[in-house]
């Protein structure tokens, strides 16, 4: 072997060696069309006044079970451990501890609040600038909470787009901190709407691109 | 005076298998063989070679009821891969 060839064997090695990595593209497919219906149907509820009957985001808890059972047949299945696997497995821990923080925060802090301050002997309450309706008592809350979730919605998206060099991802993730951007200035039920198409730029397209990706090199593979 | 290529790596297989775990965490054998186009039995010894002199770590266990063997590359051995390049660089004037 001469050291020309050793060179290029070294070359070719690294390079088969990075492009073993495939997603199968289900896990942004899973994600992206739970957190779309969800937000979609939520918005749609708001806008036309009506329920289906219970909390649609019960779709977003429920896809924890298929995800678990998949992440443990991709991870017994796998033949080899890159280097920046575990760098985008802690972003998207850090990813789902944050939306489990957010969502407590959400349920927990109104009733708190509305606690602490009856302690102190006063309420919020609605009033109508015109006089058309008389003054209303409301349960605290957070204006616009759903334009922090799209906010962390692009921050592991970006660190994958960028880790991974997938462009689908980046642009996904800039596409989402613009649509937080304009979700600060539109109606909290326009946030939702935003938040489906956050969801679909950030996961649902790039996984169909990581899909067709993976099922193209798989025949490659047969 | 050029230093003198390391014996060990200056050879395809064993060359090909630290190539391929100098870019990873870690490889099953299963992925080595594929990725070098070896025999099992060949590259069983080029990997046991690399063993003994402390370039891979080789851990074997057993995954669903079938033996695994997974290979690392150690500290060792990415010195020694690194001061391979350099010694190609210098004989190629890279």
């Amino acid at each position: 072997m001469t050291e020309q060839e050793s060179l290029q064997l070294i070359a070719d090695m690294i390079k088969k060696a990075k492009g073993s990595y495939h997603d199968s593209g289900i896990n942004s497919l899973l994600w992206g069309s739970v957190v779309a219906i969800a937000s979609l149907v939520s918005f749609l509820q708001r806008q036309y006044d009506f329920s289906i009957g219970f909390d649609i985001w019960i779709i977003v808890t429920a896809a924890i079970i298929p995800q678990i059972v998949m992440s443990i047949r991709e991870k017994k299945a796998s033949k080899v451990k890159q280097y920046d696997n575990d760098l985008l497995d802690a972003a998207w821990l850090v990813f789902a501890i944050s939306i489990f923080g957010l969502t407590f925060y959400q349920s927990i802090v109104p009733a708190v609040t509305e606690k602490l301050i009856n302690a102190e002997g006063w309420s919020m309450m609605k009033h109508y600038i015109d006089g058309s309706k008389p003054d209303e008592v409301i349960l605290p809350f957070t204006p616009s909470l759903y334009s922090v979730y799209i906010l962390i919605y692009a921050f592991p998206t970006l660190v994958t787009g960028i880790v991974k060099k997938f462009k689908p991802m980046v642009i996904g993730a800039i596409i989402t901190y613009a649509l937080f951007i304009l979700s600060c200035f539109t109606e909290s039920k326009y946030d939702m709407l935003l938040g489906a198409i956050a969801a679909l730029v950030c996961w649902f397209i790039p996984g169909i691109i990581l899909r067709k990706k993976y099922l193209a090199q798989h025949r490659i593979n047969v | 005076m050029f230093k003198e290529l390391d014996p060990i790596l200056h050879s395809q297989l064993r060359l090909a298998v630290m190539s391929l775990l100098i870019s990873v965490k870690e490889a099953d054998f299963t992925f080595i063989r594929e990725k070098t186009n070896s025999t099992a039995g060949n590259l069983s010894v080029q990997v046991q070679k690399l063993k003994d002199v402390g370039y891979i770590d080789v851990a074997k266990q057993f995954k669903d009821n079938y033996p695994q063997t997974t290979c690392k590359i150690t500290p060792e051995g990415i010195a020694a891969f690194e001061s391979y390049v350099k010694a190609l660089q210098e004989y190629l004037k890279v």
